[in-house]
C-alpha cells in the first residue's frame, strides 16, 4: 500500500456508507528501530492547512475555534478502525460517533428553519 | 426508446443552455468589429468544449467520480488547491456577470436600473435550486432557453450571403486591429469553454447515475448538444455582423447589443433580445451556483447533490448559498456587467491548462476510466490548444487593457 497514493485525499465513508470527508492528513507514529506506523487518519480543514503550510494550518484552526468546533478538529480516526482501502476508505465508526458531523448538524439546524426545506 | 428520448432531451437542453452572458457579449463584439471573420474561433472552441465534456461525462460514468474529486484523489490537495481556487474565483466573477446579465435584460424590459434587480434575481436563482431537483433544473433551463433560437431565426431572416459567411470558418488575419482581434479570439474561447460547464456536466452525469452502457448517450449528448448549441452563438455573431457591423461601432453595453434585433423583429426586437439574454444568463447563473457547491463538496468529501434531501447535504447547500451571496456582493459593488463578463472569460483561458492538463492525465489512467482511455491525437490536440490559448491570453490581455 502506498500511503500517499492510496490513502491520502481519498473519500472516507462511515459504517453506513455516509460521506465523512476526505483523508486530509495522516498521523504517523515513530517507533525506535522500526519503520513508522500509520497511526490515524485526520479529517478537517486545519489538517489540510497544516499540510500546505504551518501558518495556514494555525490560521484555519483559529477559524475552527471561532465557529466553535476547534476542540474536536482535526477529527482523528484511529487506523485500527479503517476497514477497507479501495476506491474509498471505509471506516468502522459512524459519522455521529466521530463528531465529523458537528458542522453539518449546526448548518442543518439553520437550513431546516428555511421554508421549503426537505 | 426512453434512452433515445433522453439523448434528444439532452441535446435540446444543451442548445437551450448554450449561450449566456459570455458567449452573447463576445460573439456580438466579434461580429460587430470583424464581420464573420471570427466564426472559426467559435467552431474551434466548440470542438474543444465537446471533447472535454465527453471526457468529463466518461470519467463520471466509468470512474464514478466528478472532475474535482478525481483531480484531488489523483494529484493530491497540494496541486488541486490551485485549479480549485482559480475555478472558484472565475465562478464568482462569472456568476456576478450572469446575474448582471439577467438584471440588464430586466432593465431592457422595464427601464428600471439594473442594480435594483440583482438581489431579487439572486433570490430567484437560489429558490429554483432550493426547491428544484436536477431534472427540473436541467430540463427547465434548457427548454426555456429555446427562446435563444431567436438568434438563429434572425440570421435566417437577414439572409446573409452563405459563401461570405462560410469564409469566416477559415482562420484568417484581419486587415486592422490585430490585438483586438486576438483578444476577441481568446475571449470567445474562454466564453465557450467554461470550466464550470465541465464539472457541472460530470456532476450531472453522477446525479443521473450514468454507467458504462450509457457512454454512447454521453458521446451523442456532448457532441450533438454542444455542436448544435454553438449554432446559437454563431447566430449572435452573424446577426451582429450584418446589423451592427456597418455602423462601425464597438458594442460596449447590452443596450447597444440589443439593437441587433430591431431590423429583424421590429418593435419586438429589444424585447426578444432581452428575453434571450435574460433566460440564457439565468440558466447559466443556476448552473454556476450549483457548480460552486459541487466543486467544494466534492473536493472536501461532503455529501452533495441537488437530488438529495437538503438536510442530508447541509454543507453542500451552505456552500452554494455562500458563493451566491459573495457574487451578489461583487455585483452590488457596481461593476459594469459587460466588463465583468469580458474579464472573467479572458481569465478563463489563462487558467485553462491548469484544469485541462491534469484532466488529460486522468483520462489515461485505468483506475478512473478502465479501458475507455482517450486517444493520443485528441489528447495532444487539447493539450496544445489550451497551452497555446493560455500563452496568447497572457500576451493579449495586458495589451488590450493598457491599449497596445
Amino acid at each position: 500500500m502506498d500511503v500517499v497514493h492510496d490513502v491520502l485525499d481519498q473519500q472516507i465513508v462511515d459504517r453506513n456508507g455516509r460521506e465523512m470527508g476526505r483523508v486530509d492528513g495522516i498521523l504517523l507514529e515513530e517507533r525506535p528501530n522500526e519503520p513508522p506506523r500509520l497511526a490515524a487518519v485526520l479529517i478537517g480543514a486545519s489538517a489540510l492547512g497544516f499540510r500546505v503550510n504551518p501558518i495556514l494550518g494555525r490560521w484555519v484552526h483559529g477559524i475552527e475555534y471561532g465557529v466553535g468546533i476547534g476542540e474536536e478538529r482535526p477529527i482523528r480516526i484511529d487506523f485500527s478502525h479503517v476497514d477497507e482501502i479501495g476506491e474509498k476508505v471505509k471506516v468502522d465508526v459512524t459519522v455521529g460517533e466521530s463528531r465529523a458531523e458537528t458542522l453539518e448538524r449546526t448548518l442543518r439546524d439553520w437550513l431546516l428553519k428555511i421554508p421549503g426545506s426537505r | 426508446m426512453k434512452k433515445i428520448f433522453n439523448v434528444l432531451l439532452g441535446v435540446v437542453t444543451s442548445i437551450g443552455g448554450f449561450v449566456e452572458a459570455g458567449s452573447i457579449s463576445t460573439a456580438a463584439q466579434g461580429g460587430t468589429e470583424f464581420g464573420f471573420a471570427l466564426l472559426w474561433a467559435i467552431a474551434v472552441a466548440t470542438i474543444i468544449l465537446a471533447m472535454l465534456a465527453e471526457m468529463a461525462g466518461r470519467i463520471a460514468a466509468v470512474g464514478k467520480r466528478s472532475m474535482a474529486a478525481a483531480v484531488r484523489e489523483r494529484f493530491g490537495f497540494h496541486y488541486q488547491m490551485i485549479p480549485l481556487g482559480a475555478e472558484l474565483i472565475i465562478d464568482l466573477l462569472l456568476l456576478a456577470a450572469e446575474i448582471g446579465g439577467v438584471a440588464m435584460a430586466v432593465k431592457l424590459l422595464t427601464g428600471v436600473g439594473f442594480q435594483w434587480w440583482l438581489l431579487p434575481i439572486g433570490l430567484l436563482v437560489w429558490l429554483v435550486i432550493w426547491l428544484g431537483n436536477f431534472t427540473i433544473i436541467e430540463d427547465g433551463v434548457g427548454l426555456l432557453g429555446m427562446v435563444t433560437l431567436a438568434f438563429v431565426v434572425a440570421v435566417w431572416q437577414l439572409g446573409p450571403e452563405p459563401k461570405v459567411v462560410a469564409a469566416g470558418f477559415i482562420p484568417s488575419l484581419p486587415g486592422h486591429d490585430l490585438t483586438r482581434y486576438a483578444f476577441l479570439t481568446v475571449s470567445i474561447v474562454g466564453a465557450t469553454v467554461s470550466p464550470y460547464l465541465l464539472n457541472f456536466y460530470s456532476s450531472g452525469a453522477i446525479e443521473e447515475k450514468w454507467t458504462e452502457p450509457d457512454l454512447w448517450i454521453n458521446r451523442l449528448t456532448s457532441y450533438l448538444g454542444m455542436g448544435f448549441g454553438s449554432i446559437v452563438s454563431m447566430g449572435v455573431l452573424v446577426t451582429a455582423a450584418v446589423v451592427l457591423g456597418p455602423l462601425h461601432i464597438r458594442v460596449d453595453s447590452y443596450e447597444q447589443a440589443a439593437l441587433m434585433f430591431v431590423p429583424v423583429f421590429g418593435r419586438w426586437g429589444v424585447t426578444l433580445f432581452a428575453c434571450g439574454l435574460g433566460v440564457g444568463c439565468f440558466g447559466a447563473a443556476i448552473e454556476i451556483t450549483l457548480n460552486a457547491g459541487y466543486v467544494l463538496a466534492q473536493s472536501f468529501g461532503w455529501t452533495w447533490g441537488v437530488d438529495k434531501a437538503r438536510r442530508d447535504a447541509a454543507r453542500f447547500c451552505a456552500a452554494f448559498t455562500t458563493v451566491l451571496l459573495l457574487s451578489l456582493v461583487i455585483g452590488l459593488l457596481g461593476f459594469d456587467p459587460l466588463q465583468m463578463t469580458l474579464i472573467s472569460v479572458a481569465l478563463t483561458v489563462v487558467i485553462m491548462p491548469l484544469i485541462v492538463l491534469p484532466f488529460l492525465v486522468l483520462m489515461n489512467d485505468e483506475q478512473y476510466v478502465k479501458q475507455h482511455k482517450s486517444g493520443s491525437i485528441g489528447n495532444g490536440l487539447l493539450a496544445a490548444l489550451t497551452i497555446l490559448g493560455a500563452l496568447m491570453a497572457l500576451v493579449v490581455i495586458p495589451l488590450e487593457i493598457f491599449g497596445g
